[in-house]
């Protein structure tokens, strides 16, 4: 069982980072939950989710200790990184400029994320570049399934418009780490 | 193939299927989902949905609407569930079938918008003015949720209560796998309005309160008797046996599974039904067993009155039981653990 | 030969009202527009708390007491599953305007096709005779022993009125049983509200005036001559709006 923290700003689509990585383990026939921090704010504050997936039972759905965080501002960044795991991984996008050397033991994986979304002209992509990179990192599954369930969870929601920018920012952060 | 569900859209959608046709409610983070979704899904299915100026009203539309025969429904979270208590009173008295849908928030008064069991006491001991209980259903996870809503009329419409489902903020906002029971064909109960007078009712000054009572006690023995549901494991050879339910039931299993793969004698009792109390459970126990532990997201402490009223009816033991109130959240299966371990070194005091 | 006491068929027994109460009179008019408009079987009765509660001991019809002041909302979740039954709400003005001013208010607002049938006694009449929100200035209740005081209880409400100004409704009016006169006018708004609900035209509400003798301390005759002296000139009878069979 693998637990990820998927954590940054309201709209920077940090939820959305971790259901698609709790989709393509489901579209793997393995176990995933998905439980999202909510609150009194809709847009503005921090946000952040758990994801957990692996073929075993999955018991408790929050929070207790990431092996992988997935992160995309300063102070998710500074909150989140004491409770990684023991050599534990953070993928951390470009937008994260505070000191990342706190946690010796924890792989830092830098996503210059924002850059290559701006590269691609869709700055709102950073989000989707991320998960590229993650799951490059992580090492969990192959690139073309995580974009088959990518894409089949966007048409789930009626949002197959953006598959072709969706895939481009998937591949960009895939090949940036 | 199962599907990401979040857990008040793939509930939603369950009560759609189990032939609910009436839907009323007043907006209520974290349940307000639930009511988004059937505010356009219901009337795909030739069903009605109000948005109610109130809790109360929302409750008193149910009670207008189940009165008619219909499988109707409400959901809320803790301050609104306090609001509509005098309807599920209402609708106990009238006998009418509903369900409820309660994803408790933590704290009094307002609250905060944590997911907890706060609402335990409130729930299984019959929440509102009178002499009534509900059958209250505690799911550990979506799929079960989504298995409990047409199981929930089934008993409603057998024994004429209220059911409660009795979950979690958490259990609502989250998402996993889901696969949904199949479509049921809509009926209305026999007993329902059809403004002919077809089914004769004792008038409101006719009625005997000494008679009811005797029928009230046989029908809440029965359910007592039937519909005690829970899933155990390990009580056989016990020396210590959690008790917990809903979503830290189902961290108390991960932390039970590990406590004996250190070699600790553990066991685990989980309430499907929290009224009726599992009691049934509590005779596969291990009669030697030194302890029992709740495991509960609140502050004080609720499910720890029934298991140790239950250890001494079940179990006729005085052996200590303990909480562990976790306040809001799910409880870490690390934490309980180590709080277990608290609890052998004797650094937590029982509650009885 | 006197004209032989004819009785609606749904009325099945005596209801146990005060002598000189208005509400026996409100309850037979009601079921004699029902069953001249041959919708006697054909109807459920939402109905209120307090002296409203007799109709429930004394009709052969569907009906369902509701809790205090919900009658509105009860009757909301009735007619929205059964839309072919009649759903008339009978209830008083403590319960259907103080404790019930948000639910009526709001089946109102929403334009329900219902038809919401109010009993002005301007008191509770079940409980003792206390204020209530159509008490007049001045008037003696049991939690008014000086009489009413509007500048700390504010002032007598004219329902009818805020529905018919504020809202959409189909048929909104005010009639009094305080003569026989009055009686035949009350009749004929019933029967047009609840043709209103047959028509789907919307929310219909007619408010009756009616005595309540043993609360205000006098007998039936006086009681009767206090609406015509007294009230009338406050809550005004006859119809405030009418839609006239446009369907909504």
């Amino acid at each position: 069982m693998k637990e990820v923290v998927c954590a940054g700003s309201g709209g920077q689509g940090v939820l959305t980072c971790g259901l698609i990585l709790s989709d393509i383990a489901v579209r793997e026939g393995q176990n995933a939950t998905w439980c999202p921090s909510y609150g009194s704010a809709m847009r503005g504050g921090t946000a952040n989710c758990t994801v957990k997936f692996g073929k075993d039972v999955i018991y408790n759905p929050q929070q207790e200790e990431p092996d992988v965080l997935i992160v995309m501002n300063n102070p998710s960044f500074e909150m989140f990184i004491k409770i990684v795991a023991p050599n534990g991984m953070a993928v951390v996008g470009d937008m994260v400029t505070c000191d990342t050397t706190v946690r010796p033991d924890v792989t830092i994986v830098k996503v210059p994320c924002s850059a290559i979304a701006d590269e691609l002209g869709n700055a709102r992509s950073a989000n989707i570049v991320m998960t590229g990179a993650a799951v490059k990192a992580m090492g969990d599954f192959s690139k073309e399934e995580a974009i088959a369930a990518m894409n089949a969870m966007f048409a789930k929601k009626g949002k197959s418009k953006f598959e072709e920018a969706n895939k481009k920012a998937f591949k960009a952060g895939y090949a940036a780490v | 193939m199962a599907e990401m569900m979040k857990g008040n859209v793939a509930i939603a959608e369950a009560a759609v299927r189990a032939g609910v046709r009436f839907y009323a409610g007043y907006p209520i983070t974290p349940s307000s989902e639930i009511m988004e979704y059937l505010s356009w899904r219901l009337s795909e299915v030739g069903g009605s949905f109000v948005q109610a100026e109130s809790e109360l009203a929302g409750i008193n539309m149910v009670f207008g609407a189940s009165s008619c025969g219909v499988r109707a429904m409400t959901a809320s979270s803790g301050p609104g569930i306090s609001l509509k208590q005098e309807g599920i009173s209402a609708l106990s008295d009238e006998e009418l079938p509903a369900l409820v849908i309660n994803m408790v928030r933590y704290g009094n008064g307002l609250g905060t918008l944590f997911s907890s069991q706060c609402d335990y006491h409130r729930e299984t001991h019959g929440g509102g003015h009178g002499d009534y209980r509900c059958i209250v259903l505690s799911p550990s996870s979506i799929q079960e949720a989504v298995d409990l809503i047409p199981t929930a009329y089934e008993l409603g419409e057998k024994y004429r209560v209220v059911v409660v489902l009795m979950s979690e903020g958490a259990l609502g906002q989250m998402m996993e796998p889901v696969e949904l029971p199949e479509f049921l064909e809509p009926k209305k109960n026999y007993w329902g309005f059809d403004g002919k007078y077809s089914y004769k009712k004792i008038g409101i000054f006719d009625r005997d309160s000494m008679k009811e009572a005797v029928e009230l006690n046989k029908k809440y023995a029965e359910i007592k008797e039937k519909e005690q549901r829970w899933e155990s494991e390990g009580l056989e050879d016990a020396d210590y046996v959690f008790v917990a339910y809903g979503l830290p039931g189902r961290s108390t299993l991960g932390a039970v599974r590990s406590l004996r793969d250190q070699g600790y004698k553990v066991g685990l009792i989980r309430p499907i039904t929290t009224w009726p109390f599992p009691e049934n459970a509590f005779r596969e126990v291990n009669p030697k067993v030194k302890a029992m532990i709740t495991v509960e997201a609140n502050a004080t402490g609720q499910l720890v009155d029934d298991v140790a009223l239950y250890t001494k009816k079940i179990l006729k033991s005085d052996i200590p039981v303990y909480a562990l109130p976790f306040v809001y959240g799910v409880p870490p299966m690390k934490e309980i653990q180590n709080k277990f371990r608290q609890i052998l070194a004797d650094e937590i005091k029982e509650v009885y | 030969m006197p004209a032989e006491r004819k009785v609606p068929e749904m009325i099945d027994r005596p209801m146990s009202f005060c002598p000189g109460c208005g509400h026996g009179i409100i309850i037979r008019l009601i079921c004699e527009c029902l069953e001249e408009l041959g919708q006697d079987q054909n109807v459920i009765f939402p109905i209120g708390v307090g002296c409203s509660s007799n109709l429930g001991g004394g009709l052969v019809a569907d009906r369902l007491h509701c809790l205090h002041g919900r009658a509105g909302a009860v009757a909301t979740g009735i007619k929205r599953v059964n839309p072919d039954n009649l759903v008339i709400t009978y209830q008083g003005d403590g319960d259907a305007y103080s404790i019930g001013i948000a639910e009526t208010t709001n089946a109102a607002y929403r334009n329900e096709n219902i038809t919401v049938i109010t009993v002005n006694n301007t008191n509770f009449g079940m409980t003792g005779g206390q204020m209530s929100l159509t008490t007049m200035e001045g008037q003696k209740t049991s939690t008014t022993v000086h009489g009413r005081d509007c500048s700390v209880t504010g002032f007598p409400i004219r329902f009818p009125e805020l529905v018919a100004s504020q809202f959409h409704p189909a048929y909104v009016a005010r009639g009094s049983v305080s003569s026989p006169a009055n009686i035949k006018k009350t009749k004929g708004y019933i029967k047009k509200a609840l043709q209103a609900q047959i028509n789907r035209e919307g929310y219909s509400m007619v408010e009756v005036m009616s005595p309540c003798p043993v609360n205000w301390g006098m007998k039936p005759i006086q009681a009767m001559e206090r609406i015509n002296n007294d009230l009338i000139s406050y809550y005004p009878l006859g119809e405030f709006t009418e839609k006239g069979g446009e369907t909504r």
